[in-house]
């Protein structure tokens, strides 16, 4: 590898962003490690002082039902939720390209539902789950939607799935902008050319339009793919957690992602080194599948 | 640059005016404006700037998880509430000895451990069996049956049985999801731990904690909460909130409510105007004739405060002086806990919490003896699930008792 050598005025520019940097993320992450190997409780519990205790708290996880349940329900959740995210706003951002009238307004209207907060947007749909669903179901004459059994809320799987809908409606609007960027720089010449040999619409697609963008596909799955593993405000408000599952034969929380169970171990259970060990488990999880995901789709790239 | 050099010297000023202040933090979001009002004119009179924080009501944070911030950053409050023995002991290293205070000998309610008081009680709370007088009285059920299991369902099976008449979605409103976790795993669970049993008798919670499971009691107590799913309106009981559980009654939806009488400011505002009182739970087969009645949180002053003067100062005003009673009964609605006050709420259901107290019939509140963390994370999926209809009668006190056993690990 090539070194380069940097005047002292290039870290004197960076320095701010550094010093930022390390302040918010690097010693916070370097402490979060050191304490997951400790009794921390965060609270003044008496004659309670801070010791090592080892691996303690990791074999915790082990024997914890309902972390293996959360691991395995938020790669479930992931997958769904990259795939419709990154469906439904490529077919959006191909719509929003199209010469259509009033396209700006649009554009705009797809993004809106990501500037509204995660938790108002979670209240929000669950209160049109709960209440606006039913009352419509009954005024238009589907009463059984009113029926407490079919309540997209009712069901840890249906919940899961209603996850997904607002995980889509809140995200799909910024992801299509980034793909309208993306399919904006195809140059016109191409899908003339394509035009004029008579290839037809879902070939110019395939051909031309996919893989001009897969730049964007990196970017776009790495988002959606990273976003939904920490998906944490949605969760809180439209599911809290619930409801119930049974799980290697105990009740537990049925819609709980990773991002709630660590938060709710820390903060609800008392036990924020146990908490802390999580958030270590989870954060080399998503680096791993982080990096192997960029390096998948860099290979795939092509470069105009 | 002179603007902003300006800002920031306010800026400094106003923190170091309010680094003499106090800081109240406390889990009642209901009382917050009451108490607000009340604290900014203490503050006035004192000259002592209070800031009060209220953290809690439905999903995500509560006043613990934010004490947890607060203690983290440095900034931790002079006063703050506690719910209970176990929230005490996350705590029991800030939290000030209050034995000395003039308060003390006027309340039988205070937060008291190994012989020393620790907690101010910041009112006196009930629960029982909330009912709608009037649908009760036209259904023919009378409320003095309503002290056991048998007389529970005969009257909700004769009101089932009368629902289209009396205009009713469901006998009971109850809630079991998983975020009304305290309702059922709080509330209601206490029924197993305290009914029928003398104020203060732990011999069941010491059992239970030990893991030792009194299979009659539980198995009536699971009759019990049976009989409460089975009676309730599905919907509100599996994805229902707060709003829409209280809402129902409040509407005259259903007959009982499942709460106890922190309701009375929501019925107030809600223009409710039927009359309504608790009965006992209904959780054994013998009779037990009595409410759920104590005091739900408690102040603590803590030790580290750099106005500890003030702070006991702020609690003894609540009690001695006619504004801070005034506030607590009239303002926050609350029932006092202390013998001095005179003034009564005005609230339906505080006023039956008091005529139950008034006549010596109250069971005791257990629940705090169970952490957070079991109540939360082990017991209210169980309940939740039997609501569900997920599993069955024997398998809801198979699991409870599992988890009993769990606990003497």
């Amino acid at each position: 590898m090539r070194k380069t050598k940097h005047p002292p005025v290039f870290w004197l520019f960076l320095a701010p962003v550094i010093l930022a940097f390390a302040l918010v993320i690097v010693i916070p992450f370097l402490l979060g490690v050191y304490y997951s190997f400790t009794n921390w409780s965060a609270t003044a519990r008496l004659g309670d002082s801070l010791k090592a205790v080892g691996l303690r708290n990791f074999a915790g996880i082990l024997k914890d039902p309902s972390f293996t349940y959360s691991f395995i329900l938020t790669v479930v959740y992931t997958v769904l939720n990259m795939i419709v995210i990154n469906v439904v706003s490529f077919s959006l951002a191909m719509l929003v390209t199209r010469k259509l009238k009033g396209r700006n307004v649009y554009r705009a209207g797809f993004f809106v539902p990501n500037l509204i907060g995660g938790l108002i947007l979670g209240y929000v749909w669950q209160f049109i789950f709960n209440n606006a669903v039913p009352s419509i179901g009954t005024m238009i004459g589907f009463a059984s939607w009113a029926d407490a059994g079919n309540l997209l809320l009712a069901k840890s799987t249906t919940a899961t799935i209603a996850m997904v809908l607002v995980g889509t409606w809140q995200y799909a609007g910024y992801i299509m902008v980034i793909y309208v960027a993306a399919i904006e720089t195809i140059p016109q010449e191409l899908i003339e050319a394509a035009q004029i040999d008579g290839a037809s619409p879902f070939r110019r697609l395939r051909a031309i339009t996919l893989p001009l963008t897969r730049q964007a596909f990196t970017i776009t799955i790495f988002l959606t793919l990273v976003n939904s593993f920490k998906q944490f405000d949605v969760n809180v408000s439209l599911t809290g957690g619930g409801p119930s599952a049974m799980f290697l034969g105990q009740p537990i929380y049925g819609t709980q992602l990773l991002a709630m169970n660590i938060y709710n171990q820390g903060f609800k259970s008392n036990d924020m080194a146990g908490g802390q060990a999580r958030a270590v488990v989870f954060f080399l999880v998503l680096v791993i599948v982080s990096i192997i995901q960029v390096s998948v789709n860099k290979k795939r790239e092509i470069e105009l | 640059m002179k603007k902003l050099v300006l800002a920031l010297a306010a800026l400094l000023v106003t923190a170091a005016v309010f680094a003499q202040g106090i800081t109240l933090a406390q889990n009642k979001p209901e009382i917050d404006a009451a108490l607000k009002a009340y604290a900014a004119v203490w503050s006035k009179a004192n000259n002592v700037p209070v800031t009060v924080k209220s953290v809690g009501g439905g999903t995500g944070m509560d006043l613990d998880s934010q004490l947890k911030a607060d203690l983290a950053a440095g900034d931790m409050p002079d006063i703050f509430a506690i719910n209970g023995l176990e929230n005490y002991k996350e705590w029991a290293d800030l939290v000030l000895d209050l034995s000395g205070e003039r308060w003390v000998k006027n309340t039988s309610v205070a937060f008291k451990y190994e012989g020393k008081v620790y907690g101010y009680p910041v009112a006196v709370e009930g629960w029982g069996m909330a009912y709608n007088a009037d649908i009760l009285k036209k259904a023919g059920v009378d409320p003095k049956t309503l002290v056991n299991y048998s007389g529970y369902k005969a009257a909700f099976q004769k009101i089932d049985a009368q629902k289209a008449v009396l205009g009713l979605k469901s006998v009971v409103s109850m809630a079991a999801s998983l975020d009304m976790g305290w309702v059922t795993a709080h509330h209601n669970f206490n029924s197993l731990l305290s009914n029928g049993l003398p104020y203060g008798d732990l011999s069941v919670v010491n059992a239970l904690l030990a893991g030792k499971v009194d299979a009659r009691r539980l198995s009536e107590y699971a009759d019990w909460v049976e009989l409460l799913f089975k009676y309730a309106d599905k919907a509100v009981l599996t994805t229902g909130n707060y709003d829409a559980q209280v809402g129902a009654f409040a509407s005259g939806q259903a007959a009982f409510l499942h709460q106890g009488n922190w309701t009375d400011p929501n019925f107030a505002q809600a223009k409710v105007t039927f009359p309504m009182a608790f009965a006992p739970h209904g959780s054994m087969a013998r009779a037990t004739d009595g409410i759920f009645v104590a005091a739900p949180s408690f102040y603590c002053v803590n030790k580290n405060s750099r106005n500890l003067a003030a702070a006991k100062k702020f609690l003894n005003d609540l009690v001695f002086t006619e504004a801070g009673n005034k506030y607590m009964v009239l303002d926050a609605g609350s029932i006092p806990a202390f013998s001095n006050v005179k003034l009564n709420p005005t609230g339906q259901l505080s006023r039956s919490v008091q005529a139950w107290a008034a006549a010596g019939k109250i069971y005791s509140w257990n629940q705090y003896y169970f952490t957070e963390d079991f109540r939360n994370k082990t017991l209210a999926p169980i309940y939740n699930q039997f609501a569900a209809g997920a599993v069955t009668k024997a398998q809801f006190i198979d699991l409870m008792t599992k988890a009993f056993q769990g606990l003497a690990k």
